[in-house]
């Protein structure tokens, strides 16, 4: 893992700034699930969001790659901005941005196909890829990105369901990456697996911090902190607090993220 | 309850040992129970299949002669000469001590059709011409009782199908090694006919075939494109609601009142022609369509939402996820479905007979849109016959129609564990 | 989640029991140590051998202490993750036990001392002297240790402070000894062993004041800013110099 002095200045310093979100509300029929959140989030940066359960970090994520409009009771209000451009604008097509806000979820779910066509599958509907070559060295690419490459290389046939647990999630990211994204999220996406697993992935996520921009969403407070540059501390849809990593988990300046991250809030 | 006497209570108690003997007693009676109700289920199953049998195995073989006939040469073509006279001039033959008015009565020995089975048989291979040869012809239907040990011989002849002599005559026949009783492959080959020993199922089983193709082709798009859109497209309102309800519904209606629509707007209406396998096909597709329906939606629902999520991650829109992910997931139970609702419009006889496909029709149907039975009208119109040869048919038929059951939902269950997904 | 409180109490009840119990354990040194300083001043002044027996005997226990003290830290940050607050608090446990176990060490050092004082003529005011700059430094001990159980930065702002006071007197002393031993030479020994003394004295409000330190950090979760008041000049004190 990367030095701590050397993401603290990183962080402080010039690094650009991704997603805006101004007085971000959202509304599950009657429900107000998110109250006037304001963010900036750093591009090449890991972001962690934590929070009790219920507070609201997983529906914000998902507001981010518009994933919440395939529910139909959700309504969004408010300014969601990537690279400056209004992603809810009626001239942007949700699927398209998916493909450049990558997403990979808590529970493994490679396609039941095999492992090249799990991760061949999203360049191939976008057509990123102009002839077979070109989409076996993307396939390899992403697979290498995701650390997968040695581990499968000789298997590319077999179904992707066939692996463990580790890997499918693995997999799943190298599914993500595939489309050459500029952000992923990830929705807890270590909750599933096993210990060893989770550490891989968690090295994985740091590698990948080179080129995305990474949000994870964690109700483990020692992950996001052993992973994140910069958290934010979601308390009953507020954003409570957002600011350093290291400055969060030794001198928060709330209290409400003081209590949350001394275990004293149920 | 206070500690002590939670511990003086303990689980080796007589109240307890009581209770557990209790529990046990009513498990032993509940499965007692239930092993009563499957024998009983099964004895009755039994029963209906035993009886088919024993009344229709006899069918499944048809009493022949072999006879020797001669073509003579000036017969120049097959279709003009006169069959009946060559081969009553074969059964003279087979009875040489014979007089004419005997031989007469001694004719009805073979079967009505014997003169075209041996025209077509000429006309297949006309270097017999002129040529003498041995042919297998059915025996007519009392002689096929007689062989087949049905018609009691201790009665009294009046009361009997066959006189005295000619049962001597046959026995003459049968001593001289003439009569066999091979398989009655005819029962499948031969179109329907008033003499049992030539009736066939061929007529009804492409009847069947081209109503139960017809059905497929409908119902099968159309019922998987409703459930597709009601399922994963339609805004979910109180119209989608009660769209839902009346297709639930409409798989409870009895077929009798889908058979009258059918008449009066298939035939009344739109003119279709009567008794056609064609209406009949656009008739069970009706019946078919909420059985698909309800079975699709089932298996799309049963895709888990993991799927959909990946996809709509990855950057696939809706079309794309319900096309390239969710069908093919849902392609197993959706064909378990297709295949029992299939099965089940195979059996179905009322609105078939209501369309007019219980007519006797004696030629096979060339195309969907000609007039045909189908197979449980023809089991319904062999069951109304007076001769005796249709009692033992008519089971067989019914023993076919079955097999064919049987058979599709065997299919479906192959399919089904065959393509079973582990998500 | 809706309506919850947060609350003084971790969630985790053991956790709460973990940390009162390593501080009360500080607490305890403590007072050890506190009592420990003052009846070391009173041995000295009075000359009681058996006093300063006791003070030596007492150190074990400060020093048994110390070792617990670790070690309970020890588990409670292997067990426990504990972060912010709760990890300021165990970490500045571990350096107060350290202070107080050395302020334990400089008291067992002045009680040593007194069985040789015992054998040489008195110095004028250098017992008094001595005994006030104890106080003195008792003083601050105890505040600093209020001020870590109710974590009020204040007070331990004001005990840094003093701690001027404290070196100022041993300034003082330093110049006076000085004068004794120049004055007269059979003075020499007995001034060596009490300069010793009141250097130790000064150490100790050193750590008394490394202490208070911890406590802001622990409260306010930074150390403080401001360089910490050195009143100790007596790395220059030159008397030829100062005479001229």
């Amino acid at each position: 893992m990367r030095d701590t002095s050397e993401t603290e200045i990183a962080v402080a310093g010039q690094t650009a700034i991704k997603f805006t979100a101004k007085d971000v509300d959202v509304f599950y029929g009657e429900t107000h699930a998110i109250r006037g959140v304001n963010v900036d989030i750093l591009d090449k940066t890991v972001t962690a969001f934590i929070g009790p359960s219920g507070c609201g970090k997983t529906t914000f994520l998902r507001c981010l790659n518009r994933m919440n409009d395939t529910i139909p009771i959700c309504r969004v209000t408010g300014d969601i901005r990537l690279d400056g451009e209004d992603i809810y604008d009626r001239r942007v097509d949700p699927v398209q941005l998916r493909a450049r806000v990558g997403m990979v979820f808590q529970k493994p779910n490679p396609f039941p196909k095999s492992i090249y066509d799990n991760v061949a599958y999203g360049p191939k509907i976008h057509g990123l890829a102009k002839n077979r070559a070109e989409l076996d060295g993307v396939v390899e690419d992403a697979l290498r990105r995701a650390a997968l490459w040695t581990e499968v290389k000789d298997r590319l046939k077999e179904p992707g369901t066939g692996l463990s647990g580790g890997q499918q999630q693995r997999l799943c990211i190298a599914r993500a990456v595939a489309t050459n994204p500029e952000v992923l999220l990830m929705d807890e996406p270590c909750s599933a697996l096993d210990p060893i697993a989770t550490a891989q992935i968690e090295e994985l996520i740091d590698e990948l911090r080179e080129n995305f921009l990474v949000v994870i969403v964690t109700h483990s407070m020692q992950q996001a902190a052993r992973v994140s540059q910069r958290t934010a501390f979601f308390h009953l849809g507020d954003l409570v607090e957002y600011g350093e990593t290291g400055q969060i988990f030794t001198n928060p300046h709330d209290p409400r993220t003081e209590s949350y991250i001394t275990g004293r809030i149920g | 309850m206070t500690k002590t006497n939670i511990e003086a209570a303990g689980w080796s108690s007589d109240a307890s040992r009581l209770n557990l003997r209790r529990r046990r007693r009513s498990e032993t009676w509940l499965k007692g129970a239930g092993l009563v109700a499957i024998s009983l289920a099964f004895l009755m199953l039994f029963t209906l299949v035993a009886s088919l049998f024993a009344t229709g195995y006899q069918a499944f073989r048809q009493t022949h002669v072999t006879i020797e006939v001669t073509v003579p040469a000036e017969v120049t073509d097959p279709g003009d000469a006169n069959w009946r006279a060559i081969v009553r001039e074969a059964v003279a033959r087979l009875f040489p001590e014979a007089g004419d008015r005997e031989l007469r009565g001694l004719s009805d020995i073979l079967s009505n059709g014997a003169q075209y089975i041996v025209r077509d048989r000429v006309s297949a291979n006309l270097s017999l011409i002129g040529q003498t040869f041995e042919v297998k012809v059915p025996v007519s239907d009392p002689y096929d009782q007689l062989n087949k040990g049905l018609i009691d011989r201790a009665t009294p002849e009046a009361n009997r199908r066959v006189s005295d002599d000619e049962i001597a005559a046959f026995d003459q026949l049968v001593e001289a090694g003439r009569i066999t009783r091979p398989m009655n492959w005819a029962l499948l080959t031969n179109v329907d006919s008033r003499f049992p020993e030539l009736a066939g199922l061929k007529g009804a089983l492409l009847g069947s075939f081209y109503a139960l193709l017809t059905c497929f082709v409908i119902s099968f798009p159309i019922g998987i494109g409703a459930a597709i859109y009601l399922e994963e497209f339609a805004p979910k309102n109180r119209l989608s609601d009660i769209i839902e309800i009346n297709i639930n519904n409409l798989a409870a209606v009895p077929s009798v009142v889908f058979g009258l629509l059918a008449l009066a707007v298939f035939l009344n209406w739109f003119g279709l022609p009567r008794g056609a396998p064609f209406v009949g096909g656009l008739t069970l597709a009706l019946m078919t369509l909420p059985t698909i329906i309800i079975a699709t939606r089932a298996a799309l629902k049963a895709v888990p939402p993991s799927i959909r999520e990946a996809a709509l991650g990855v950057g696939a829109s809706k079309q794309q996820v319900v096309f390239q992910h969710v069908l093919p997931l849902a392609m197993p139970g959706i064909l378990t479905g297709t295949i029992i609702g299939l099965a089940q419009a195979l059996g179905e006889t009322a609105p078939l007979l209501l369309i007019g496909m219980n007519a006797f029709i004696t030629a096979a149907p060339a195309t969907p849109f000609e007039s045909a039975t189908a197979l449980p009208t023809q089991i319904f119109i062999w069951a109304d016959s007076p001769e005796r040869g249709f009692v033992s048919r008519t089971s067989a038929a019914i023993l076919v129609l079955l097999g064919f059951l049987v058979l599709m939902n065997a299919l479906a269950i192959y399919l089904r564990n065959r393509f079973e997904r582990r998500w | 989640m809706e309506g919850k409180v947060p609350s003084e109490h971790h969630i985790m009840a053991a956790f709460d029991r973990e940390l009162e119990s390593v501080q009360a354990l500080i607490m305890k040194m403590g007072g050890l140590v506190e009592a420990n300083i003052l009846d070391a001043a009173q041995a000295l002044e009075a000359r009681d051998e058996e006093l300063a027996e006791r003070v030596r005997n007492v150190d074990v226990a400060i020093d048994e202490l110390e070792e617990q003290v670790n070690h309970e830290a020890a588990r409670v940050l292997a067990l426990r993750s504990p972060a912010a607050s709760d990890l300021r608090t165990v970490l500045s446990v571990m350096k107060i036990a350290g202070n107080l176990e050395r302020i334990g060490d400089y008291a067992k050092n002045m009680g040593k001392r007194v069985s040789v004082l015992a054998q040489m003529p008195p110095i004028d005011g250098g017992g008094g002297a001595l005994r006030r700059m104890t106080k003195v430094v008792a003083e601050m001990l105890k505040d600093a240790l209020d001020a870590y159980i109710q974590r009020d930065a204040e007070l331990a702002h004001d005990v840094r402070l003093r701690d001027h006071d404290v070196d100022q007197m041993y300034n003082a002393l330093f110049r006076e000894f000085l004068t004794f031993m120049m004055e007269d030479p059979r003075n020499i020994t007995a001034c060596m062993h009490l300069h010793f003394i009141a250097k130790n004295i000064e150490r100790m409000g050193d750590h008394v004041t490394a202490i208070a330190e911890q406590v802001i950090y622990l409260v306010t979760g930074q150390m403080p800013e401001d360089r910490r008041p050195k009143g100790d000049e007596t790395s220059y004190i030159h008397p030829e110099e100062d005479a001229e």
